[in-house]
Order: C-alpha cells, then structure tokens, then sequence
C-alpha cells in the first residue's frame, strides 16, 4: 500500500511488547469493542488530558472534556482510517479542536486568557521551562521532543504555543504579542521546520 | 508557490494558523503539486502528536473513565 512508504511519521511512546498496537485498538472500538476503548483510554487519557489541560487551563472542564473526547472516538471511530494516519495524531487532532471549540464555546476566552497572560508574564517558556526537574521520570520520547522545542528562540516558542494550543491565528498573535504580522509569520515557519526537521532525527533515535 | 514556500505553509496549515487569505493560494498549490504535496501534508500531522508528547501527562480522576464505559454500555444497549 503506497501509504505504508509515505504514510505520516510517529513519534509515539513504544508499546508494551505483547500489547495490541494503536491501529488494532481502533478496529475493535470501530468493531464495537468497549475493552479495546478502555485500553485506549488507559493509554493516551494522561497525554490527551495534558493537551486539554494547556488549551483551558482547567482541572474540571479538562476532565469533563477529556470523557467527551473518549466518547466522540467511540461515536466516530468508523471516520477513522489507517491511510488517513495514526491513531494517536487522530485523536489528538480530535481532542484539540474540541479544547479549542470548548474554550470559546465556554466562554472562558477571556479568564484563560488572563490566566495565561499572567503565566507568560511570569515565565514566558513554560511550555517546556520546567523540563530540568522532571526529565529523569519523563519518558525518553518526551525528553527528546522538549529538547528540540527547548532549542527555538523563546518567541518563536511562544509563537507557536499560542497557534497550536491557543488555536490563534497569525493576527490574533500579532496583535497579543504587539508584533509586526510578517514577523509572526517568520516565527511560526521557522519554528515549524526547526521541530519538523528534529523529529527526523528524533525518528532515528527512538 | 515553490515546493519549499508550500511546505512552509503546510506546516502552518495543519495547526491551523494559515489566515484565510492564504488558504486559497494554498489550496492551489496542493492542486499542482498534487499526491507529493497530500504525502507532505500527512507527515506534517507528526507536528500534533509531538506538541501533545511535550507535555508531561496530567492524571485524570478515576471517575471519568467509570463514567465513559457506563455512557458506552449504555449506548451499546441501546
């Protein structure tokens, strides 16, 4: 199959060996099969709710929303196919567009934006700042990805902290960060390859 | 739009952070390059699951996921 050659690259954490792979999960919950959901959710419910977490900035609603997200896979599972990609980017596709809806959705723009005005003010790389203390529990996978991010120049961090988990557009990031639209843009695309073109490396080394 | 100007823009595609006036050049590009720029776009989405791999795991209550395989056994009965 063509896609196999060129299909999208992973960087997931390995799997237990003997355990059903991400793709064989998802053919049981397309089957119906609530065992394979809760081993899914046992899987990615800590990954899925930290990316929740960091778009709304709260305890509640992430975990009103992470039950959400597990329940939008069941109901569309039969959407999802192998040659779109895997499963783990589906899901965190899914799971940040329904953070992102539930955000403005909630009306919580506002107090989250607050929230992380005062988070940047005080510590304008927390993305991944805190990195040094944790890194000996983090899983090599996460180590690798948060030294290549943690290798940007902070704006360009922020730049990209602000589309991807903030869901703003160029403008909304120009405007936020009182900087020129075109530099945005620089900051986002080289930012962007920087982190693609390390996962290539990072591919290598998993 | 060269290849090299599209990948850039693929890039910010997939996270969503093309401005709506970009997209229909966009688009255009993705036509004449065609399976090449589909392949690329697809590898772009390993952007997704590397910023969701960046954050360190938060637990979730355990009675979430009682709650979700009750909706789903409810759902299967019904």
């Amino acid at each position: 199959m063509a896609q196999s050659r060129v299909g999208p690259r992973t960087i997931a954490p390995p799997i237990e060996p003997g355990a059903p792979s991400d793709f064989e999960l998802m053919k049981g919950i397309q089957a119906g099969d609530a065992d394979a959901l809760s081993q899914l959710y046992d899987r990615y419910n800590g990954i899925l709710k930290a990316l929740i977490l960091r778009v709304i900035h709260n305890e509640a609603e992430a975990d009103d929303l992470l039950q959400e997200i597990f329940m939008e896979i069941w109901n569309q599972a039969k959407n999802f196919s192998e040659e779109k990609g895997k499963p783990l980017g589906w899901m965190v596709t899914l799971a940040r567009r329904r953070a992102i809806d539930g955000l403005r959705k909630k009306q919580a723009y506002a107090r989250a934006e607050e929230r992380l005005q005062n988070e940047t003010e005080q510590q304008p790389d927390a993305w991944v700042h805190n990195a040094t203390e944790e890194e000996i529990v983090l899983s090599d996978t996460r180590v690798l990805i948060r030294k290549v991010i943690s290798s940007l120049p902070l704006a360009q961090q922020q730049a990209i902290d602000l589309a991807f988990f903030r869901g703003m557009s160029q403008r909304e990031i120009a405007a936020k960060t009182n900087t020129p639209l075109g530099t945005v843009k620089t900051r986002l695309e080289l930012g962007l390859k920087k982190i693609y073109d390390g996962l290539k490396d990072l591919k290598d080394e998993l | 739009m060269n290849f090299e100007q599209f990948q850039n823009q693929s890039r910010l595609y997939v996270i969503g952070a093309l401005e709506p006036e970009e997209l229909d050049e966009f688009e255009e590009a993705r036509k004449k390059f065609g399976k090449k720029a589909d392949d690329f776009i697809s590898k772009c989405y390993a952007l997704h699951e590397a910023f969701a791999l960046s954050l360190r795991p938060a637990k979730s209550s355990d009675a979430i996921k009682e709650r979700l395989m009750a909706m789903v056994k409810a759902k299967k009965q019904s």
